[in-house]
């Protein structure tokens, strides 16, 4: 076991990845597929900022999906109503999250627990009331239409393939992104707030300063995925922002894995295989209903708790190790007895 | 004067329901310290199953203590199965593993009973509303009042004058000293899960004939009742009461004042702030250290 001191974002790891999510769409032709591995990267990306924020701040969620509910409709109004071009508009969709986290965050930093789970549901159930009721601005329960989609160099990014591609450039980015701040100073800072936040502070760390960075962090990616998400439909209406979806973002990091990037990734590629399957199991089997599906997701977020607390990707991981593990054991032991010497000296 | 007398009612009687639902949460955290969010679901239960039950031609008041019965059977098997298999997990965990609980209840209850809410009768077959100062309140918003009342006072006699509530408040205060004193905090944990469970039920019972139960009403009562425990300081019965009603107030005279629309941003925000001045609600959690309730 080589020692570092200071860890590296695995490359390679990333490289495979990318890889595989290029070649993908090859596997399979039906455009239906498409669609849904272009909503795995969505969620991918929600999935990944909601991961840093429960898994390395130690900080939970329940309402997730206003802030992606509030990216996809900052992009909406103005690319609909006042006609501003979508990548300007991103810049909104990134920014009014982010603003809308700090202040909660400010009024969140004093809660723990129970009262930060509250904080977080009551936060994201005022957002959905009110992009229900904000008639003026958001058009209400039916919502906007008419969203254009994104052009670059007068190449627009229309459903299917391309969208695909663009959004799983951007999750790409979001992994790097998220790779290289658990690997940075904030990193190791967040992962001992999640260890003990009592004694991080004791050792100097601001506790208070890099929750509150995360949470902006993980708010614009999902702002970003809700811009990405807005120019894809046509019409966005409040029900894809609503508490059902939070508990979607929250089961895809707790199935994956919140403790490692790559577990939030696979779980939303879980979420997005599962509803695939019901799907096509639905049709052939009228007991399956998309009512099935959730009583899937509950047994899921129940098992995965008792059985795998670490989620999938992390218990499948050390799975594999432990294989490793077998084959080294003699040298590993003979490096740490010389670890051993060298204190010894 | 009549339109705020109304508000005031309306208020107190959904502040009421809320209070009921709060209750259930307060008992199973101060004795397990886990936040249950399945006990929305166990009001739902209480009001579908009692649907089930006099459409098969139960007579009311059997099935209205048939669905209590059945319902705390519930209540006592999630324990068994879900929760004592997870009890050591962080709060964070159990707060996802009864999120878990509550979507695969609600899931199984549209497939069974469907997405139509239904239908049940009042308490008394006269449910003409009475006048009182300009406002008219239907009796079975008085039975509503009347049983969160007669819960709060049979909770205070449970917690406070039985052996049973002793063995609850050393369960809640120190489990390990308390199994030295031969009190089983695993039988203490069944039980509070049991009789929170029956507690939603006749939280579902009294408000069915009002609210026209549906498979997914229990989210947001669920959230209510949970909103209404923190903002009363979760632990603490009788500011589970503060809250519940407080909550219930905001939320009708924001609905009457202001939007009926913004009702439940109104409310959630009002928590919101609340919490902002009061981190640890009303009562805070002074309470817990000593057994809670």
């Amino acid at each position: 076991m080589k020692r570092q001191g200071v860890q590296r974002v695995n490359w390679i790891g990333v490289l495979v990845f990318a890889l595989f999510i290029c070649v993908l769409p090859f596997l399979f032709s039906k455009s239906f597929y498409i669609t849904k591995a272009t909503f795995a990267g969505l969620y991918t990306i929600v999935a990944v900022g909601l991961g840093l924020l429960m898994g390395f701040a130690g900080q939970i969620s329940l309402g997730q999906a206003a802030f992606y509910g509030v990216g996809a409709y900052s992009t909406a109004v103005l690319s609909t109503t006042y006609g501003i071009n979508p990548w300007l508009s991103l810049l909104v969709s990134l920014l009014v999250p982010a603003l809308v986290a700090y202040i909660m965050g400010q009024t969140m930093a004093r809660l723990h627990g129970y009262y930060l789970a509250m904080a977080t549901l009551a936060f994201g159930i005022v957002i959905h009331v009110l992009l229900v009721e904000w008639k003026s601005v958001t058009k209400g329960a039916s919502g906007l239409y008419g969203v254009p989609k994104i052009e670059i160099f007068g190449f627009a990014f229309k459903q299917g393939l391309s969208y695909y591609y663009l959004v799983w450039t951007f999750a790409l980015i979001v992994i790097i992104i998220s790779l290289n701040i658990i690997h940075s100073r904030i990193g190791r800072a967040l992962r001992s707030i999640h260890d003990s936040e009592i004694a991080s502070s004791a050792m100097g760390v601001d506790t208070g300063k890099y929750k509150m960075q995360v949470f902006i962090i993980s708010a614009m990616f999902a702002g970003l995925a809700g811009w990405l998400f807005a120019h894809m439909s046509y019409s966005i209406s409040p029900t894809s922002f609503g508490l059902n979806h939070s508990i979607l973002f929250l089961t895809m990091v707790v199935l994956g894995g919140a403790t490692s990037v790559w577990g939030a990734v696979f779980g939303a590629f879980l979420i997005s295989l599962i509803n695939i399957l019901v799907h096509t199991l639905g049709s052939h089997i009228s007991f399956i209903t998309s009512d099935f599906e959730h009583v899937l997701y509950g047994l899921i977020l129940m098992l995965v708790v008792i059985f795998l607390p670490r989620g999938v990707f992390p218990s499948l991981v050390s799975l594999l190790k432990s294989y490793d593990y077998k084959g080294k054991k003699k040298k590993e032991k003979g490096q740490v007895e010389a670890v051993k010497g060298e204190h010894h000296v | 004067m009549g339109e705020l007398m109304q508000y005031l009612i309306t208020g107190l009687t959904i502040g009421s329901m809320y209070a009921i639902v709060a209750l259930g949460f307060v008992t199973i955290y101060s004795v397990t310290k886990v936040i249950n969010l399945a006990q929305g679901e166990f009001v739902m239960l209480g009001g579908m199953i009692m649907f089930s039950f006099t459409k098969a031609g139960v007579p009311y008041i059997f099935s209205f203590f048939l669905t209590i019965l059945t319902v705390i059977i519930i209540g006592f098997l999630i324990e068994a199965t879900i929760i004592r298999k997870a009890k050591n997990a962080d709060p964070l965990s159990l707060i996802i593993l009864t999120i878990g609980a509550a979507i695969f209840i609600r899931g199984i209850a549209s497939m069974f009973w469907g997405k139509d809410p239904v239908k049940i009768a009042p308490f008394l077959a006269n449910n003409e509303p009475i006048s009182i100062f300009g406002a008219s309140i239907t009796p079975q918003s008085i039975w509503v009042m009347v049983f969160m009342l007669a819960i709060v006072a049979i909770l205070y006699i449970l917690m406070e004058k039985t052996m049973i509530g002793k063995a609850f408040r050393a369960c809640s205060a120190n489990p390990l000293a308390a199994r030295l004193m031969a009190i089983s905090p695993k039988k203490m944990s069944a039980f509070s899960f049991a009789f929170s469970a029956g507690l939603g039920a006749i939280a579902g019972l009294v408000i069915a004939p009002i609210l026209f139960p549906a498979y997914d009403m229990g989210i947001m009562l669920g959230i209510k009742g949970f909103s209404a425990s923190i903002l009363g300081g979760l632990g603490s019965a009788p500011g589970a009461v503060i809250g519940g009603i407080l909550l219930g107030l905001i939320e009708s005279f924001g609905a009457g004042y202001i939007s009926s629309g913004m009702k439940d941003a109104i409310a959630f925000g009002a928590v919101l702030l609340l919490l902002l001045i009061r981190p640890f609600g009303i009562l805070g959690e002074k309470n817990v250290g000593k057994g809670g309730l």
